[in-house]
């Protein structure tokens, strides 16, 4: 295992596109983390690069303390999970899987002891002579990670591998990643788009939106302490409810509130609650609990609720929201207002 | 009792890889549909087979039918019983043997450049893929458009005299396979298969170790079968039938392939003996093809390589 390091790492397409921009950030030996981010904010090209599959145009890249800017792939000794499974068609599972060592001049005996081991770490042993084909989308990932674990390399690299699978197996698959990155303890780089994957499967998550890094942290410091409104937004499902902080009653005008879903209680909350009264639009019965769908003026906001009392469409409600939930969020930066000292701005008008 | 096989016909029919085409079901129910394309079908398989088997069987037959039968009555199925001789005097006589093994010789090394050229050249320009490949290829796809017979007399001033070797390749069979090998349309076309092959492969070959040479050899040619199959039927058929050039660089008829000496001794040759030595020159395309058609019309075979 490896540490990895970016230092202003800086992409730029020959169209002039800016895929990365000043990217710093340094990832420990056996760390899992991921970089989540929308379509196109640069996190698959940022791991692109530290595969050296995509040229550094500026800053540099370090792999074990060890500048890999002009290294190829090869020596680099990192591994690569891809979307699209990317196997031989042409070779065995166990042909795909010892294709690297055979590469590396390993011997025969050696090559067939490791494919075994891998082969066992990943339930595949009845299927080592079976081509691609002939193998179902969650096995073929399962070469395709067997391949990336075989070689033991430095670091593994993982481009949104589960996005082929259906939910149920992305689930299984998730945990059987997990297992495998702390039994290995192989320092890790996993991109993808889901919010939800990042969270559950990150030692850290960097959030990145339009090539520049919005955030860099633990799942619980994104979660409880977003560093923007972009950030506060992407991460959590159903996502931030943000609106200018006068909606709620709160008299400052330079500010944006952002509140979680799960903080709204239905009724007048206690003397340090913001209160509002907003109509019910939508609600989502969801079992244990409902998510209601609130118009506030012409402004949409979501409240996760318990189940009791159940709320109707077209009723007319009080709210509270515990003024120590409520994070502030400049109007023209997004920029959330000292992060970990949340509500100590808040001044109810009423 | 016949609903199982009906119901049978019916699911097979349904299946779209069947290839029904336009005529659904329903219309498939009612006879006069039904007879209209059965006999559509019936003239139109007839008329292929009249068309394109039949001067083939034509020629089997009167290669093993006395002159004077195939004189009097072409059509006629053996008047006067079987000739088989003509075929061993086709062989030995007019030394078909020898014209026959030159033809080989010529197509095998003419195919030999081809694959060569085409594979490495469309590797290069697709999956290399250097600073000028766009324009490159856009000059390779240009010559596409110069006919051929514009060419013959700079190429026949290039085979006399070479440029850096200086001696002239005039009655040398690198006559005829170095020109073949510059095919622009083998290099366009191959390019344009391996632009098709998912790159997500080529670049886990990258990290997994291949450099350039490996990464041709053990990933790209072996998912290339089918376009070499292509190439490999265009190759070796145009160079089975190729007249024109063998005749202009092959002055001496020791050297000379079957397609070339053929028309020179009809003139001496029994009309028996001639046919039959023609058949014997159709044998290796018409069993070749029926060979290796399966494996060269399949599909690309990635089935399993990519989530698509």
């Amino acid at each position: 295992m490896a540490a990895i390091r970016f230092e202003a790492v800086t992409k730029v397409y020959s169209d002039g596109t800016r895929a990365v921009d000043s990217l710093s950030l340094a990832i420990g030996e056996g760390e899992f983390m991921v970089f989540v981010g929308p379509s196109g904010c640069g996190k698959t090209t940022a791991l692109r690069m530290v595969a050296g599959l995509e040229g550094i145009s500026d800053g540099a890249i370090y792999i074990g303390g060890r500048k890999v800017n002009d290294v190829t792939p090869k020596e680099r000794d990192v591994a690569m999970v891809f979307q699209n499974y990317a196997l031989y068609p042409h070779m065995t599972v166990a042909e795909n899987l010892g294709f690297g060592l055979k590469l590396r001049g390993e011997n025969k005996g050696e090559i067939a002891r490791r494919v075994r081991e891998a082969a066992a770490a990943l339930d595949l042993e009845d299927h080592l002579d079976r081509k691609p084909r002939a193998l179902s989308g969650g096995q073929r990932q399962r070469v395709a990670l067997g391949r990336a674990i075989v070689r033991e390399p430095s670091a593994f690299l993982m481009d949104e591998p589960l996005s082929n699978l259906d939910a149920a197996l992305r689930v299984q698959t998730r945990a059987e990643i997990l297992k495998l990155q702390k039994r290995l303890a192989t320092t890790t780089i996993y991109v993808t788009h889901d919010q939800v994957e990042a969270m559950t499967m990150g030692d850290r998550i960097a959030v990145m939106k339009k090539g520049t890094l919005q955030q860099i942290g633990t799942p619980e410091e994104l979660y409880t302490r977003p560093a923007n409104v972009f950030v506060a937004t992407f991460i959590g499902s159903p996502s931030m409810n943000v609106v200018p902080a006068p909606t709620l009653g709160i008299r400052d005008q330079e500010h944006l509130a952002g509140f979680r879903p799960e903080h709204v209680r239905l009724g007048a909350g206690d003397a340090d609650s913001v209160e509002f009264e907003a109509k019910v639009d939508v609600v989502e019965y969801l079992g244990d609990e409902q998510l209601v769908h609130l118009r506030l003026g012409d402004r949409p906001l979501v409240a996760k609720l318990p189940v009791e009392p159940r709320l109707h469409a077209g009723a007319t409600a009080a709210f509270g929201i515990p003024a120590g939930c409520i994070i502030l969020f400049g109007v023209d930066t997004g920029q959330a207002l000292r992060p970990g000292s949340r509500g100590s701005m808040l001044q109810p008008t009423s | 009792m016949i609903a199982y096989p009906l119901g049978r016909r019916a699911r097979r029919r349904s299946d779209p890889a069947d290839g029904e085409g336009l005529v659904s079901q329903a219309d498939l129910r009612r006879p006069g549909v039904r007879w209209g394309l059965g006999t559509a079908h019936t003239i139109l398989l007839a008329g292929l087979v009249i068309i394109g088997v039949g001067p083939i069987l034509w020629l089997a037959k009167s290669a093993i039918t006395p002159t004077q039968d195939t004189i009097t009555h072409p059509m006629s199925l053996f008047p006067h019983g079987a000739a088989w001789s003509n075929l061993t005097q086709a062989w030995t006589n007019v030394d078909v043997g020898r014209y026959f093994w030159n033809t080989i010789v010529i197509a095998i090394g003419s195919w030999l450049c081809q694959i060569v050229v085409a594979t490495t050249a469309g590797f290069a320009l697709s999956v290399l893929r250097p600073r000028y490949a766009k324009l490159i290829t856009g000059l390779l796809l240009t010559t596409l458009f110069v006919p051929a017979i514009v060419l013959l007399v700079p190429l026949y001033v290039e085979i006399v005299h070479p440029p850096l070797v200086h001696h002239s390749f005039i009655d040398s069979y690198w006559a005829i396979w170095l020109p073949a090998g510059a095919s622009a349309f083998n290099v366009v076309l191959m390019t344009r298969f391996f632009d098709n092959l998912p790159r997500e492969i080529f670049e886990a070959a990258r990290i997994d170790g291949c450099g350039p040479f490996r990464l041709f050899t053990s990933i790209v040619l072996p998912m290339s079968r089918p376009i070499l199959g292509v190439v490999s039927v265009f190759a070796l058929l145009a160079s089975w039938k190729d007249f024109l050039w063998p005749l202009l660089v092959l002055t001496d008829p020791n050297k000379q392939p079957l397609s070339v000496r053929l028309p020179t001794i009809q003139a001496q040759t029994e009309l028996g003996v001639f046919l039959a030595a023609m058949f014997i020159s159709c044998l290796v395309p018409i069993v070749g093809f029926l060979i290796f058609q399966r494996s060269f019309l399949r599909g690309p075979g990635l089935s399993g390589a990519i989530k698509g």
